[in-house]
């Protein structure tokens, strides 16, 4: 813009954005994916990786992430503590109850590219199990990132009148009995 | 409505207070009559109304046609479906009662029993809660292991994206 100053452009251009994220109901993958791309800084044209664009993002409600599958049965989660003997598998559920923040820390961390700036980037990650956030972080928030994934409605988020409406596909027989 | 003896129409029951005397009485309930279906030569619901390949787990409004109240499928020769929609059907209803879509069709407990609620949310669940183990070793990256999503019975739905259908994550 021809009124700002150069300096005064720069700094605007330049500027770290903090942008919001709800968790609740999706998959952490598409999370992870949708903040990779916030936190590098892809989404701004201005994007090189020595330009240290990124921006901040804040998940809310980790704990109510929603895995596709029997992930939660299925997925284990492994590390070991450097001692013989210290190799320890966990299932996601069970890594969920300890720490409701881990699995989507985990994925983002993994998402990354993987050189000296990841550490930053998950420096300026903040994760949160409610939707209970400091007062500080909230009074940041410029934006929310649209969830990933459509939830669908339950049975009974649906009105009367849209159950009403929804045509019966079969009719019973005379002699049927309903239990 | 009614406990004890089951029906063979389904039924009001009516009470009216008239003075000294109280009126009981049951008035058999007519279903209204239902739109035309669009396709009228089907042999089952499903093709009757040209959803063959249009239904998934969320479309919690027909899939609760084809339900009993404590959540299980009614049989085919009620329902009139054809044996692979009624399958179709079938997995949908449970990938719907694992996702948590249909919290009212639940079976009765036996009394002073409180239900307790799943913890974790889970979509396009495929084998029971109970019986999938864990996956301690997945392989190397050339053949891994993958995590089965959805169900095989529904890769001919329509698909309004461009991206495949992935049924092993």
């Amino acid at each position: 813009m021809a009124s700002y100053s150069r300096a005064a452009q720069q700094w605007a251009t330049f500027a770290r954005a903090w942008y919001l994220l709800d968790a609740k109901m999706q998959p952490p993958g598409k999370i992870a994916a949708a903040t990779v791309i916030r936190l590098e800084g892809r989404h701004k044209p201005i994007y090189h990786a020595l330009n240290d664009c990124g921006d901040h993002v804040v998940i809310i409600n980790t704990r109510h992430i929603a895995f596709s599958g029997n992930k939660w049965e299925q997925k284990v989660y492994s590390s070991h503590t450097g001692y013989p003997g210290g190799f320890k598998q966990v299932t996601a559920t069970q890594l969920h109850l300890k720490d409701p923040t881990a699995i989507v820390k985990l994925a983002v961390y993994r998402m990354l590219p993987k050189n000296l700036q990841r550490r930053t980037l998950m420096q300026r990650l903040h994760l949160f199990p409610e939707d209970v956030i400091p007062e500080d972080i909230e009074k940041n928030l410029l934006q929310e990132i649209p969830q990933p994934r459509a939830v669908p409605k339950r049975l009974d988020e649906y009105t009367p009148e849209e159950i009403a409406a929804f045509p019966k596909v079969w009719t019973p027989p005379k002699d049927f009995r309903r239990k | 409505s009614h406990s004890g003896f089951p029906s063979l129409f389904t039924f009001a029951v009516v009470e009216v207070t008239e003075g000294n005397t109280t009126t009981i009485e049951g008035r058999i309930i007519e279903e209204a009559e239902a739109p035309p279906p669009p396709n009228p030569s089907g042999q089952c619901p499903i093709c009757r109304w040209n959803l063959k390949h249009k239904y998934d787990y969320v479309d919690v409004l027909l899939l609760s046609q084809f339900i009993r109240s404590d959540g299980g499928m009614l049989p085919r020769r009620v329902t009139g479906l054809c044996l692979e929609e009624h399958k179709k059907v079938a997995v949908c209803v449970q990938m719907a009662h694992r996702a948590g879509l249909l919290p009212n069709h639940r079976p009765p407990l036996p009394e002073g029993h409180i239900a307790k609620k799943p913890k974790l949310n889970r979509y396009l669940t495929r084998w029971p809660v109970r019986s999938a183990k864990p996956i301690w070793k997945r392989g190397p990256k050339w053949c891994k292991k993958p995590f089965p999503v959805g169900h095989p019975l529904l890769k001919d739905n329509v698909k309004y994206t461009q991206k495949p259908l992935c049924l092993n994550h």
